[in-house]
């Protein structure tokens, strides 16, 4: 109907009944059934209901725009939504005046293009100020971000600490707009009466492709149950505007009592809080069964010491960030490989925290380099830790790295003529 | 400006935050530029916070150009001026409009002995840059390495005013100097002969610091700065 188009031409990416489905697939690694996930009775949701495929009413200047009639769906504050059979009679106006406020907006922004300062965003008008919302049966929250010129390094692809910290965010605001908050960061009201915080012990993170700068991302994320006292977080992260999957990743936390630094079980009232939240989907990236190995300085052939937290590196809690780490272990990587590989994936185990006034060494040996077959030519892996210098483990840890531009040669079996 | 070899390169950043915004709000910053004298353009920014439309903070920054071959500060021709000017609004327009605001101040060279530092600072690789140069932001945070600790923890930064001297790269190692700075017309008075002046310090909500980073080997200085704190908002 002519509703509907006007406005897919203003949403491209989101309103038509395609896209959404193609969206179904992506989460999980293709064996998840979406449509067969009952739909959790709605605790304290966040603010929105929705169903699988149908989108949040998007708002201009604040009035909500029904898009196409959808049954059984409730609007932001309950109020006003009008039956959809008699608002289906009224459509035709409203879809005169909307293409004529599009064909307004399209030529502005024509101008703007002009200019060649101002990228398009249509995804904006959905999510303007980017603070993501919760959508599929309310289990997945969804955060877009562009990719800013201070994120990028010096081959203009999006350092690996821009990736980590969208990761983080989507997480905290996830659990934010599911009322999941307690004070401070990631504790709900019930693990915070009980002094208990969620600790990540493992990450695993495959990099399919390097967002640029100006690129926008979409990031989605969900929880599951792991064993019977873990909890495993998922990312999927895409291109916004073609969809490609450009990072997946999964990690483990448990449950620790943050008086006492103990793990802890999780308690019958936590697990009332949290459960209706669970998707129980398969792991995103499958789970990276080897075992980690525990580096010692003989074995390690690339060590940097005097490792030390500047100021900005602490967070709330004074502790030192997870993303940070991550930096430190990729600080004393080699710099051959740093120079010619890109990272394409990684994982970690976290073993103790560190504060203020630690002081770490980074160690790292590579692993036999370059054995792949043709597909994965050139391909070099790297064992790490990241320990104090009086020896306690901070972070153990496996990078994969394959050549930069490796993409952009086209068909496997041809082998490039010169690694970039 | 590319066909001549020309890049533009900081010289002064000044910047004041009057309400510092918290995790989840959103901010608007407005921004433009304009020309600047002979040798230089300046950039302004205006930053509200969108909720309440109030200004939380200005800032401005000038910038000169430089022969990225030689290394040398250039006069900028007219027609290198008029390739950028078109992106610039006619009417001149200040974010520091009122006069004699402290974005002009000078800031004195920190001299030794010095009372706070912060020695062997060194670039990490995300501090660089495309041109292997240590990017502008890092210098900030070298500049406040220095502060001491009873004022960081307790009070945040008013107002930073940056000169910068000299470019850093990737294997310099820094020192960070910060002193706190004498107010204009303190009396000076001496004991047993050595001079001393009364500090702002006298003024526990409000303080202000000179700072200096410069090379560990040689001394050369890289950049000079200005802070002022004030005791955070309970």
């Amino acid at each position: 109907m002519v509703a509907t188009a006007a406005t897919s031409s203003f949403f491209p990416v989101t309103s038509s009944p395609d896209s959404s489905d193609s969206k179904n697939k992506k989460l999980g690694s293709g064996s998840t059934n979406l449509g067969g996930i009952k739909s959790k009775p709605s605790a304290s949701f966040g603010s929105l209901q929705v169903k699988a495929n149908a989108q949040a009413p998007p708002k201009i200047n604040g009035t909500t725009i029904v898009t196409s009639p959808v049954e059984g769906f409730k609007n932001e504050d309950g109020a006003g939504s009008p039956h959809p059979r008699t608002f289906i009679n009224q459509l035709p106006d409203w879809s005169m005046l909307l293409a004529a406020i599009t064909t307004i907006f399209l030529a502005a922004e024509k101008q703007w293009m002009m200019l060649d300062w101002k990228p398009r965003r249509p995804d904006m008008l959905i999510d303007p100020f980017g603070i993501g919302r919760i959508v599929q049966d309310g289990l997945v929250f969804r955060q877009n971000f562009s990719i800013r010129s201070y994120e990028i390094g010096a081959d203009r692809t999006a350092s690996i600490e821009t990736l980590m910290n969208h990761l983080q965010e989507t997480a905290i605001n996830h659990c934010k707009s599911a009322g999941l908050l307690g004070e401070g960061f990631g504790a709900t009201p019930e693990m915070c009466k009980k002094n208990l915080i969620w600790v990540v012990t493992r990450m695993q993170v495959v990099f399919d492709r390097y967002p640029t700068w100006g690129d926008v991302v979409q990031v989605d994320t969900w929880v599951s149950a792991s064993g019977k006292n873990g909890m495993r977080r998922d990312w999927l992260v895409s291109d916004s505007k073609t969809g490609e999957v450009l990072t997946r990743a999964s990690s483990v936390w448990v449950m620790m009592n943050k008086l006492t630094r103990r793990l802890s079980k999780i308690p019958e009232e936590v697990r009332g809080e949290i459960e209706p939240y669970f998707m129980n989907s398969d792991p995103v990236v499958a789970e990276d069964s080897r075992k980690l190995v525990k580096l010692d300085k003989s074995m390690a052939e690339h060590v940097r010491k005097g490792l030390t937290p500047r100021w900005s590196d602490l967070d709330v809690n004074q502790h030192v960030n997870n993303v940070k780490y991550i930096g430190w272990i990729l600080e004393s990587a080699p710099l051959p490989v740093l120079e010619t590989h890109e990272l394409s994936s990684m994982t970690l185990e976290y073993r103790r925290e560190c504060g203020r006034e630690s002081i770490l060494q980074s160690l790292t040996t590579v692993s036999d380099s370059s054995v792949g077959d043709l597909v994965n030519v050139g391909e070099i892996e790297c064992q790490h830790l990241l320990q104090l210098e009086e020896g306690s483990e901070i972070v153990r840890g496996r990078t994969q790295w394959r050549p930069k531009y490796a993409k952009s040669f086209g068909n496997v079996g041809q082998i490039p003529a010169e690694s970039a | 400006m590319r066909k001549l070899h020309l890049i533009w390169v900081t010289a002064r950043m000044h910047i004041e935050v009057y309400k510092y915004p918290a995790w989840s709000d959103v901010i608007e910053i407005e921004t433009w530029c304009q020309n600047e004298g002979r040798i230089g353009t300046r950039r302004d920014w205006i930053l509200k916070d969108v909720a309440t439309g109030e200004v939380i903070g200005r800032a401005t920054s000038k910038w000169v150009m430089m022969n990225e071959d030689t290394r040398r500060l250039q006069k900028v021709s007219d027609d290198v001026k008029e390739e950028y000017l078109v992106f610039c609004p006619r009417e001149p327009r200040l974010a520091f409009p009122e006069e004699n605001n402290k974005s002009l101040k000078k800031i004195s060279k920190l001299e030794d002995p010095v009372q706070y530092s912060r020695l062997g600072l060194m670039p990490r690789r995300a501090d660089l840059d495309m041109n292997q140069h240590v990017n502008n932001v890092t210098y900030i945070g070298w500049v406040l390495e220095s502060m001491p600790e009873e004022i960081i923890d307790t009070h945040e930064l008013q107002t930073i005013t940056l000169d910068y001297r000299r470019e850093c790269q990737r294997d310099d190692v820094v020192d960070s100097l910060t002193g706190p700075e004498l107010v204009e017309g303190s009396k000076i008075h001496g004991t047993n002969g050595s001079a001393t002046a009364i500090t702002r310090e006298d003024d526990l909500d409000c303080h202000q610091f000179l700072h200096l980073l410069r090379l560990s080997s040689d001394g050369q200085e890289i950049n000079r700065g200005r802070t002022e704190w004030r005791k955070k908002p309970t």
